[in-house]
């Protein structure tokens, strides 16, 4: 579980370019948007193309993205449940 | 100083002139079809339905250029029908565009990628500022020509620059407006975006998913009055308000309140010196995506409090024509004031929650229309409004 | 007049934050390149990571000139010929390549000419006035003549400048479409402009897009404000045979030392700043521009000393 956590932090980083960040910099529980990483609604369709091209997951709704994508802890188990 | 309108002309999915046009607003008639676009056959898009040979040869165009100038010659060319170049006129030509030339590049680019016949010549129309100097060639304007790329409200604020350019006597004449051709460029940037609606769009309605595409140009010509003993032209209408405002909320999306749009409605009306209760039609931006007609309806609210006159958005007819939609919206709005009409907002049937807005419903006409208010929105948070007024 | 109270420049010169960029002019080598600021101190990490290099130097360069006014912009105007190009090429491959349903949305929104303005109003938080030209090599002249008309209008602070940036990508089309042998290059110049009183100030700008005769051109506006080439104390061309024929006290093509891209005349403009700032007896710089056959602009930079 944990690996696949890390690889799925690398896919974040470089999904939205997120630069100066590393894996270790993300933490499981924070959130990704508002105050956590700052991210905002391009990022969400970011996330959206991520689970797509890596995981084979659609989503067709952007709304669902906001219980999915709040953190890497509820991403991951999203992908493990949908995959 | 007053700017006299002594011209309009439009081209969009739903008629290829003004008089088109607004029997098909009238006939509550939509331009957007699904499988319009070649290219991308599974969207519904509000395309004119002329390839760009088929647009040089049937209105008779004699200047090459890409899909956004052709169009644009053909709607400026209407609005300057019954005009002369006379040197005793300084005459400029401001157009507002969003793609420019990018369905010939797009083509030429697949070519580069692909590694086959790639000719670069073929981006010789790609700068959108090519493609305002290709209308111009076409109307022999060359005191002035300028492009302004706002996004989608290139061509009020195109009406805007030529409005402040005569005031200050830098111009006597302009045409103004915009354009945009349809490309895959644009399609597939609002598909990654996610806000296409797959059915029929829905202005102001609480269903509303998204918006539809459209293309096309509307322009106008603008004149001070020591032109008009010139021209000797009759005037339509005139402009009368102008505005732009920086939302500075988020690079694509309104801010929740509207605040961007509020300052910018607010300031059109004192540029006009009219009250909001001067105002007797509203064309919204109402582009039909959820996060716009929200911002755009508390902004509304906000300027009309209890008295908000009878608004509607045009774009479930044309499509959201990205540059070109505040140029075609003045053409209407000069029609609604010549002919005292009401546009019918198409597929409502339920308020926004939130705001709980109900748009213009059918067409009306024979009303008294003095001042239309008109609205666009573009990307960057650039809110535009221009206001339109009676002779 | 309209006077300048800030500049700031990202360029292939050592321009930002130098206070005299005519001095320290150096002709481009071939393999020259952008010279830029840490964009960090201007930019929150959240929106840099976004940023193509034209976007990066727009804003920063607003903020730079930001700094220097001190007080906020009523009007903010922005030119540039070819916009994103970096975020057009990449949206361009992205959706010509994929067979996804879904597209990474992120080069498209960035790709419309007003990022740059729409940047601006976010990073300095500003609501007012935010317009954006786009007229091939006159990009930078039409949106001073916004600027002008916005000071007429009553505006106080106003910035205004010039964006362009270089792809490879345009290298494979420099010889078809670009007749021209610089080397291709990118740049940012920002001014900020009012009508209050500083040492140094547009005078007039100009555009023609019917041009015939350049050197004519010249002369009637030279005529029209009633100044001869005698006069001008440094003319800035991009074009030598402007030179030949005039010759006037000093010259320089500003392609030397910007490279080129269509909105070159902006740093022109500041290096003819410059050159007034520092040279005292110095009244009057001329910009030329006529990157475009046919199209020509030129700008009048003066001392003031009433």
């Amino acid at each position: 579980m944990s690996d696949f956590k890390e690889t799925l932090k690398s896919q974040i980083i470089e999904q939205l370019n997120l630069e100066d960040l590393t894996p270790g910099d993300i933490q499981d529980d924070a959130p990704l948007f508002g105050e956590g990483l700052g991210l905002d609604s391009i990022d969400a369709l970011e996330f959206i193309v991520l689970l797509e091209q890596n995981y084979g997951i659609k989503i067709a709704d952007p709304n669902e993205g906001k219980e999915i994508f709040q953190s890497v802890n509820s991403l991951a188990a999203y992908i493990q449940k949908n995959q | 100083m007053e700017i006299f309108i002594t011209g309009s002309g439009t081209i969009s999915s739903i008629g290829n002139n003004v008089a088109e046009s607004i029997k098909s607003l009238r006939d509550q008639q939509t331009g957007i079809k699904l499988g319009a676009f070649q290219a991308l056959p599974n969207y519904r898009v509000g395309a004119v339905p002329f390839s760009n040979a088929e647009l040089m040869e049937k209105f008779n165009l004699t200047t090459e250029g890409s899909r956004t100038a052709l169009l644009g010659m053909i709607a400026a060319k209407e609005a300057f029908a019954g005009h002369s170049i006379d040197p005793t006129i300084r005459t400029g030509l401001i157009s507002g565009t969003s793609v420019g030339g990018m369905d010939m590049s797009e083509k030429e680019y697949k070519n580069f990628l692909e590694g086959t016949n790639h000719n670069p010549l073929n981006y010789r129309h790609h700068a959108s500022g090519t493609s305002s100097e290709e209308i111009s060639n076409e109307l022999k304007i060359s005191d002035f020509i300028n492009t302004i790329s706002t996004a989608c409200s290139s061509a009020a604020n195109a009406l805007m620059m030529g409005a402040r350019m005569i005031q200050q006597g830098m111009l006597d004449r302009v045409v103004v407006g915009g354009t945009d051709g349809l490309s895959s460029f644009t399609i597939s940037g609002f598909k990654s975006l996610m806000i296409f609606d797959d059915e029929w769009c829905r202005p102001f309605d609480e269903s509303r998913k998204g918006l539809n595409l459209g293309e096309g140009a509307g322009f106008l010509v603008l004149e001070s009055e020591k032109s008009l003993v010139i021209s000797k032209q009759t005037p339509l209408a005139k402009l009368t308000g102008w505005s732009n405002a920086s939302d500075a909320f988020h690079q694509t999306a309104s801010s929740p309140n509207g605040y961007g749009a509020t300052l910018s409605m607010q300031e059109a009306l004192n540029v006009a010196g009219l009250q909001p209760s001067d105002i007797d039609y509203i064309n919204a931006h109402g582009t039909a995506t959820p996060n716009n007609d929200l911002s755009e309806s508390h902004a509304i609210k906000s300027i009309f409090k209890d008295n908000i006159p009878p608004f509607s958005s045009t774009k479930a007819y044309t499509g959201h024509t990205l540059a070109a939609s505040g140029g075609i919206e003045a053409v209407f709005a000069i029609e609604a004031i010549r002919q005292g009409l009401l546009y019918p907002n198409l597929n409502f049937s339920t308020p926004i929650e939130e705001t709980g807005l109900t748009p213009q419903l059918k067409f009306e006409s024979g009303k008294t229309i003095k001042h239309v208010l008109s609205n666009s929105f573009g990307f960057g948070g650039n809110n535009s409004t221009v206001i339109l007024s009676a002779l | 007049m309209y006077y300048i109270h800030a500049i700031a420049s990202i360029s292939h010169q050592d321009s930002f934050r130098n206070s005299n960029v005519y001095k320290s002019l150096t002709p481009l080598s071939d393999d020259s390149d952008v010279i830029s600021p840490d964009f960090k101190e201007f930019i929150p990490p959240a929106a840099l990571r976004r940023l193509s290099p034209v976007l990066r130097m727009g804003l920063a360069a607003s903020i730079e000139c930001r700094n220097q006014v001190a007080t906020d912009f009523d009007a903010i105007v922005v030119g540039t010929a070819l916009g994103c190009l970096k975020d057009t090429e990449k949206f361009l491959s992205t959706f010509l390549t994929s067979t996804s349903d879904f597209l990474s949305p992120t080069a498209f929104i960035q790709s419309t000419h007003n990022t740059i303005g729409g940047q601006i109003s976010l990073g300095l938080n500003n609501h007012a006035y935010n317009m954006t030209h786009t007229q091939n090599n006159l990009s930078f002249e039409v949106s001073l003549m916004d600027a002008i008309l916005c000071l007429n209008d009553g505006k106080k602070n106003v910035l205004i400048g010039a964006a362009d940036e270089k792809i490879d990508f345009l290298a494979t089309v420099q010889p078809d479409l670009i007749p021209n042998e610089f080397p291709l290059s990118s740049g940012a110049s920002f001014f900020a402009l009012s009508p209050a009183k500083s040492e140094i100030a547009i005078q007039a700008v100009s555009t023609n897009f019917n041009a015939t005769n350049l050197l004519e051109d010249i002369g009637t506006f030279l005529d029209v404000h009633d100044i001869s080439m005698e006069e001008i104390d440094l003319l800035l061309h991009s074009n030598d045979d402007i030179e030949a024929h005039f010759s006037p006290k000093e010259a320089i093509n500003y392609l030397d030392f910007t490279g080129f891209h269509y909105s070159a005349s902006s740093y022109a403009v500041h290096v003819a700043h410059d050159f007034l700032k520092y040279r005292h007896m110095a009244k009057y710089a001329l910009v030329v521009n006529d990157l475009c056959p046919g199209k020509v602009g030129i700008t009048l930079i003066t001392r003031d000393e009433a």
